[in-house]
């Protein structure tokens, strides 16, 4: 299993934003977590990147229990986390954000060869690549920030809401996208209240009600079960 | 662009033959060398605050550090009689070690609060320089601190010279940090530290470096100038003289490599230039700082593509009014 995630309960406060949480994704596996908005699904991802405390429970990864390492070390792991939001560094260049996707990176060749290779899958960032990150528009903005990721090298990525504020067409675009991370052996943990696109792209998927696993199966366990298509696959 | 580098380049040619023949424009004039010294030690000191600043901590507690070098080096001259090959050295290596020691503790303290922090370690700092006066002269003062050389003694032009190439050196240095991995973690960090944690960067360690290296320039111009003016006085590293700092940096632009450079050449020379006003002089500084942050929001060095931005939008307008009036 290469993130093993050990009923976590997670406290904002006197709140509890994730109650007794078990999610495993294995090696090169596709692997979503859907719900509502409130229900929990970033703060587990900022709990596995090591931005937020665990209450109680354990992160494993690999071999390794990971839920008390600074981020940076959880990173250098090869768990990488794209945040929602697209978060960059606006007022540095494209090319330069691509470059702080490596920064752990010594092999100057393969991060010039990493970086035409997702050249290949974003030409528009090629393009854009002496632009300001900020200036970017929001679909840009996604596919640098999972560029960026991809230039790391993970052995694990998360991505947080990937479709969140892109426009339909940019959407579908994701699908392709995140398979074509999959074949080259990266596992993928996929947030998204985008169910549709999620289960296009997914294994397996976990859903989440107020903190706690509400379902549990693959894209097809998911279509037939009426609270999902009822909530999220439009009846 | 290439035709701008070689245009940048030859400026830098032009202002370094100009920074060359200084002694001979003014006549060998003391005091106007002795102003020209003081500039080219500002402008480490800017310098070396502007790579803290690029981390995304503001200090405004340089100038203590300044004095931990100087009073450092000027101690183990005099009491020691150690040569200024080795003070200097240890005035910066001290005034590093202590930017280090009181950094490590607040690397969680972020923005205005890591700001007050730092006023709080320059007052220590200082105290600790007043407390300390079988060794420092405490309130009165370190003076009889031995020449960066005997045969400097009473002369101005082989201090500039010694002083200038120091300066080059240090920023040659600076610059080159700058633009390397460790500089672009900086940016990264100031920019945002959640998402440089999330691409691997060590927050802690970028930041307490940016404060190493800082401090260690300010240590070493502090060490430069106890050698240079054989005097010191722990009013010169308060609190007021670090805010002078960082106004110099401000108004020279601190995005720019050139803004400490321009601000700290051009702010510390107008209270000289002007000092025929007498007690007035200081309120042209304040005129020009005023002028300065309200009219230039990038500083002094970000004059140029300001007007240029200007130019071009009033030219676009223009264009879209002579069209839509065809």
């Amino acid at each position: 299993m290469q993130l093993d995630i050990r009923d976590i309960r997670i406290h904002y406060g006197k709140a509890i934003a994730v109650d007794g949480v078990s999610i495993r994704v294995g090696a090169g596996e596709v692997v979503a977590i859907v719900g509502a908005n409130g229900s929990g699904k970033s703060t587990i991802l900022e709990a596995i990147s090591g931005l937020t405390p665990l209450s109680s429970g354990e992160i494993w990864f690999g071999e390794e229990r990971i839920d008390r390492l600074p981020a940076y070390e959880i990173v250098r792991r090869g768990l990488m986390q794209v945040p929602e939001g697209r978060r960059l560094f606006p007022y540095l260049s494209v090319w330069t954000n691509m470059q702080m996707g490596a920064s752990l990176r010594k092999d100057k060749a393969g991060i010039r060869k990493d970086m035409e290779e997702v050249f290949e899958h974003f030409p528009i960032l090629r393009e854009r690549r002496n632009q300001k990150a900020g200036s970017l528009s929001g679909g840009e903005q996604q596919m640098l920030a999972i560029a960026r990721a991809m230039v790391g090298r993970p052995k694990l990525l998360c991505l947080d809401e990937p479709s969140l504020g892109l426009a339909p067409i940019m959407v579908n675009g994701l699908v392709p996208v995140i398979k074509d991370i999959n074949e080259q052996g990266v596992g993928v943990l996929l947030v998204e209240q985008n169910v549709p696109l999620a289960l296009k792209v997914a294994d397996r998927a976990y859903a989440l009600q107020v903190g706690k696993v509400i379902l549990e199966g693959d894209a097809e366990t998911f279509r037939c079960n009426d609270v999902v298509r009822k909530a999220y696959l439009g009846g | 662009m290439l035709e701008s580098r070689w245009s940048k380049l030859a400026g830098l040619l032009l202002l370094l033959v100009i920074l060359f023949l200084v002694p001979v424009i003014v006549g060998g004039r003391p005091y106007v060398l002795h102003v020209g010294v003081m500039v080219l030690l500002n402008i480490i000191m800017v310098s070396s605050l502007r790579t803290i600043f690029l981390s995304g901590q503001i200090s405004v507690a340089h100038a203590a550090f300044v004095g931990c070098g100087a009073y450092f080096a000027g101690v183990l001259a005099k009491q020691f009689a150690l040569a200024p090959w080795i003070t200097i050295p240890a005035g910066a290596i001290m005034a590093m070690v202590l930017g280090v020691l009181l950094g490590i503790p607040f690397t969680r303290v972020r923005a205005i609060y890591f700001a007050m922090v730092s006023l709080f370690g320059g007052i220590f700092l200082v105290d600790l320089i007043r407390v300390a006066r079988t060794w420092t002269g405490g309130g009165t003062g370190l003076s009889k601190i031995p020449p960066l050389a005997q045969s400097f003694v009473g002369q101005k032009v082989p201090y500039y010279y010694c002083t200038l190439a120091l300066t080059i050196v240090c920023l040659i240095i600076l610059w080159r940090i700058e633009h390397s991995r460790v500089g672009m973690n900086w940016k990264a960090i100031a920019q945002s530290h959640l998402v440089a944690s999330s691409v691997g960067i060590n927050e802690a360690f970028y930041r307490v470096l940016a404060l190493a290296v800082g401090c260690f320039f300010a240590g070493l111009a502090g060490a430069w100038y106890a050698h240079f003016n054989m005097t010191l006085s722990p009013d010169s590293y308060g609190f007021l003289p670090s805010i002078f700092l960082v106004m110099y940096m401000l108004v020279g632009g601190q995005k720019s490599f050139a803004g400490p450079i321009i601000g700290a050449g051009l702010l510390y020379s107008i209270p000289e230039i002007f000092r025929r006003l007498g007690t007035a002089a200081p309120l042209v500084l304040g005129v020009v700082m005023l002028i300065v942050v309200y009219l230039m929001p990038e500083g002094l060095a970000g004059l140029y593509d300001q007007l240029k931005g200007q130019l071009l939008k009033s030219r676009e307008e223009r264009v879209t009014k002579s069209a839509a009036e065809d």
